[in-house]
């Protein structure tokens, strides 16, 4: 009978190297959650930044309701006449497409 | 080319197969998954399935994805030749972002500059703001109908369609919808986006009233912070001004909006044209009654904005009283889906009615159990606001790419010098 001795080949990793090298793969996974986590960070940052700015020109604005609006108003009289008027519909409305159907 | 109609611009997103390093990371943002290859292969863009949202192409951290569709040259043409009135219509979510684009800080609100480089350029300007004001008596309108019709019982002389209504003015959602949702179409409202009105506006009533111009010598520049925008000005259904003018006896077959301009191409126009946008002087255009606009019309690029500019008018056209307080704060923020109800008393019958709302925005997470709701008869909801990207306009696929000045890549050189 041949003998099936194998052994496996012994990495000895003494409790000071094992803390070393833990520390290693520690420093590069909170590398890369930390370059994760500041790029999520940032793009949240200008989207608020920007959100910012839009509600900023809202409180300034002297007329802050649409049906306020005197310029828009005045289109209405002169030309639109009110809302979902036949030429509002004809102008401002529209259909849309089922685009599983257009081949 | 299934999907499209004749005229539509088809693949206006497309990846640079050179720069593409296959990392996935577009297919992470992409709310329709138009994006087809393996990891680590080189991708491309499915454009039959494609919104052309443009997040593939703000978030890619090697900038590989493209919009191929580019009018500044075509506009600067227009600007020079004098028979043309060349008509600009800026988005709300464009002057709070053009600025990054020449250092400012990122949410600067440089309307009057923008103005003034217009101006300067040579455009004359109907602001979107006004016709996103119009679209909130258009919408509004057909939601307070919806809602008299079907919760206070009165009579309809139009045919209503059903509710929950969903807002109209993001293309790529309304792509959306006609290519996946079908079945959820006569949900939406008819109102057409305020760009698509600012179009139809601006070749009859601004023709004829403001400018005193002939229609057919107009060129209508969309000026937008959205890549599906330019998709949506190919749509040959929008041609509502030249069926207008052909009925009084004129000729001509022209689109109400002829082309459209990203922030980052307004910019780069800007830049050729060697207008500085930090020094400009800042205009008002305070006698140009197209330029006027409320608070509620601005609000609409950011996600919430047409829902809050659209209760302050439903409030006072049903109860006959305005809000004491504006700002709508449930509907404000960046949480997924939002969701809010109010009470109000009905003027005409003196009874009461709730009014029920949601808001969501980027399609890719928040909105299909809304749609899957909806589709199922179950929605609790009257009107519900989608926008595709997450944000709302403000985050939209034209807005200038990595304004904190930290791409992807110059953050990993930032950690790893050596890469």
């Amino acid at each position: 009978m041949a003998r099936y001795d194998y052994v496996e080949k012994a990495v000895k990793v003494t409790r000071r190297e094992f803390l070393g090298l833990m520390g290693v793969a520690g420093a590069i996974l909170w590398t890369g959650a930390y370059v994760a986590t500041d790029l999520v960070q940032d793009r949240t940052k200008y989207i608020k930044m920007r959100a910012q700015g839009i509600y900023t020109d809202d409180a300034k604005a002297k007329v802050r309701q649409s049906h306020n609006n005197q310029a828009v108003m005045d289109m209405y009289k002169k030309f639109a006449h009110n809302p979902l008027s036949e030429l509002a519909e004809e102008l401002f409305h529209t259909k849309y497409v089922d685009r599983t159907k257009l081949v | 080319m299934k999907g499209f109609q004749s005229q539509e611009f088809t693949g206006i997103i497309q990846i640079d197969r050179k720069t593409c390093k296959g990392c996935d990371s577009c297919k992470s943002f992409c709310p329709s998954d138009a994006i087809e290859g393996k990891y680590g292969a080189v991708h491309r863009i499915n454009s039959e399935k494609c919104i052309s949202c443009g997040q593939c192409l703000v978030n890619c951290p090697f900038g590989a994805p493209k919009d191929t569709v580019d009018a500044v040259d075509k506009v600067i043409a227009k600007l020079k030749d004098k028979q043309v009135t060349v008509v600009g219509t800026i988005a709300p979510a464009v002057r709070v972002a053009i600025g990054e684009e020449f250092g400012m800080e990122p949410g600067s609100l440089v309307t009057e500059k923008l103005y003034g480089a217009l101006k300067q350029a040579g455009f004359k300007v109907l602001d979107t703001n006004f016709t996103a004001d119009q679209t909130i008596m258009e919408e509004g309108m057909e939601l307070i109908a919806k809602i008299r019709h079907y919760a206070l019982g009165e009579p309809s002389e139009h045919h209503l369609g059903p509710l929950p209504q969903f807002t109209s003015c993001c293309p790529a959602w309304i792509r959306f919808v006609e290519l996946y949702y079908p079945d959820l179409i006569p949900n939406l409202s008819s109102a057409k986006s305020p760009m698509m009105m600012a179009g139809a506006l601006a070749k009859t009533y601004g023709a004829l009233e403001v400018w005193k111009v002939n229609p057919e010598d107009m060129f209508m520049v969309g000026i937008m912070p959205c890549t599906a925008k330019k998709f949506e000005a190919s749509r040959p259904e929008f041609s509502s001004a030249a069926h207008y003018w052909q009925k009084q006896g004129k000729t001509g077959n022209y689109p109400d909006i002829d082309v459209v301009l990203t922030t980052r191409d307004l910019a780069r126009l800007f830049k050729k044209l060697n207008i500085d946008f930090k020094t400009v002087p800042e205009f008002t255009d305070k006698d140009n009654p197209l330029a006027q606009y409320s608070g509620a019309g601005t609000i609409f690029g950011n996600t919430g904005g047409v829902m809050e500019a659209a209760l302050r008018t439903a409030y006072f056209v049903i109860t006959g009283k305005e809000l004491d307080v504006l700002e709508f704060k449930p509907v404000r923020g960046l949480q997924g889906v939002k969701e809010a109800s109010v009470t109000m008393k009905d003027v005409k019958t003196g009874k009461d009615v709730t009014l029920k709302v949601a808001v969501a925005h980027g399609i890719k997470e928040n909105v299909r159990p809304l749609l899957e709701q909806t589709k199922a008869g179950k929605s609790p909801y009257h009107f519900i606001e989608i926008m595709n990207c997450p944000g709302g306009c403000v985050n939209g696929g034209g807005q200038p790419i990595n304004p904190m000045g930290t791409s992807w890549l110059d953050k990993a050189k930032a950690v790893l010098p050596w890469s």
